[in-house]
């Protein structure tokens, strides 16, 4: 969206437009929902937060100055929502969960992507939970660096070696498993 | 201690952020636990790029909106109690206001045969009125009804 309709749409929601709010929704709840899906796992509880999102941005519509990008903005809230949530209670995840693990044919190629999936989103869910949210968000297609970086109130710098920090965490964690 | 620095770039390398050059890429040709964790930070790369990306339900915007609406008419409704709340005290402080100056002045006393004129106009009022009552309940009864209904509404919506 351009920054010419994304202030339109702005002005129209402030004005109380409700038509205007659902296009808003409409236009950001794929992203912010595969971003919460992709750091929270469980898909209803990513459904609640999703909107517990778009409430927050209904009632700080008003408040909001247009001196970032509506998206920006957005991506923030999504960041306070999602490290809230992962404040509030964290349970430990192991690689080796008997629980949730696919448990593959170790000859198959196919079943062993699987695993590898299945043991890399357990893993994801080990990291801090900025980490997460990092890996989330940086492999998912619509998103910039520069807005990640304004979004998280991190310098371009820090952003990107948080993001490596990261992925090296991920990989220590599946070194064991990939070998 | 070259290790360190080539584990130190290995994701950059696999992330395409950063090519090998001629130290690194050497090291990497002759020492085997570097390989390998050039070889995993590429597979764990490549699996966040593949990690699928999940689309809102379809029933998503309506409910969203539906929550957006139930938490604004919550959100209504305190204002409006307190609203109600802030009528009622001011009221309450009027009314002790009156009373406290109509004591003071000594007019509580003539105000006295003021309020059993108010009291016998009001029971003369009662008499007239009192056939009436029952179509005036019900009148009320039907409003409160509806009152019931359009909250019940609100609140589901």
């Amino acid at each position: 969206m351009d920054p010419a309709t994304e202030r339109a749409l702005v002005l129209r929601c402030r004005a109380g437009d409700d038509d205007a709010f659902r296009e808003l929704v409409d236009e950001y709840k794929n992203l912010v929902f595969a971003l919460i899906a992709r750091t929270v796992q469980d898909r209803g509880r990513a459904e609640d937060l999703a909107q517990e999102v778009f409430l927050r941005v209904h009632r700080g519509l008003p408040y909001f100055r247009g001196e970032a990008r509506l998206s920006t903005w957005i991506y923030r809230i999504v960041a306070n929502v999602c490290v809230q949530d992962q404040s509030r209670g964290r349970t430990h995840v192991s690689l080796d969960d008997e629980r949730t693990s696919v448990r593959p044919s170790a000859a198959d190629p196919q079943f062993r992507d699987l695993e590898l999936r299945d043991r890399l989103e357990k893993a994801i869910a080990r990291l801090p939970p900025n980490y997460r949210l990092l890996v989330a968000a940086h492999y998912l297609e619509g998103i910039q660096y520069e807005e990640l970086a304004a979004a998280l109130q991190l310098p371009l710098g820090t952003l990107k070696t948080q993001l490596h920090r990261a992925k090296q965490q991920l990989r220590r964690l599946l070194e064991t498993d990939l070998r | 201690m070259f290790c360190d620095e080539a584990l130190e770039v290995v994701e950059s390398i696999a992330a395409g952020d950063l090519i090998a050059d001629g130290r690194i890429a050497g090291h990497l040709e002759t020492c085997a636990d570097c390989a390998a964790a050039l070889e995993s930070a590429r597979r764990v790369e490549r699996l966040l790029r593949q990690r699928a990306a999940p689309s809102a339900p379809a029933h998503f915007t309506a409910a969203t909106l539906g929550r957006v609406r139930r938490a604004r008419w919550q959100s209504d409704q305190w204002l409006d109690a307190g609203f109600n709340l802030a009528v009622a005290a001011i009221v309450v402080a009027i009314v002790a206001a009156v009373w406290m100056v109509l004591n003071r002045s000594g007019l509580a006393a003539v105000s006295g045969d003021a309020v059993h004129l108010f009291g016998s106009g009001l029971a003369t009022f009662a008499d007239r009125v009192a056939p009436a009552v029952p179509l005036y309940a019900g009148a009320a009864a039907l409003l409160a009804t509806a009152l019931g209904i359009w909250w019940w509404a609100e609140g589901k919506a």
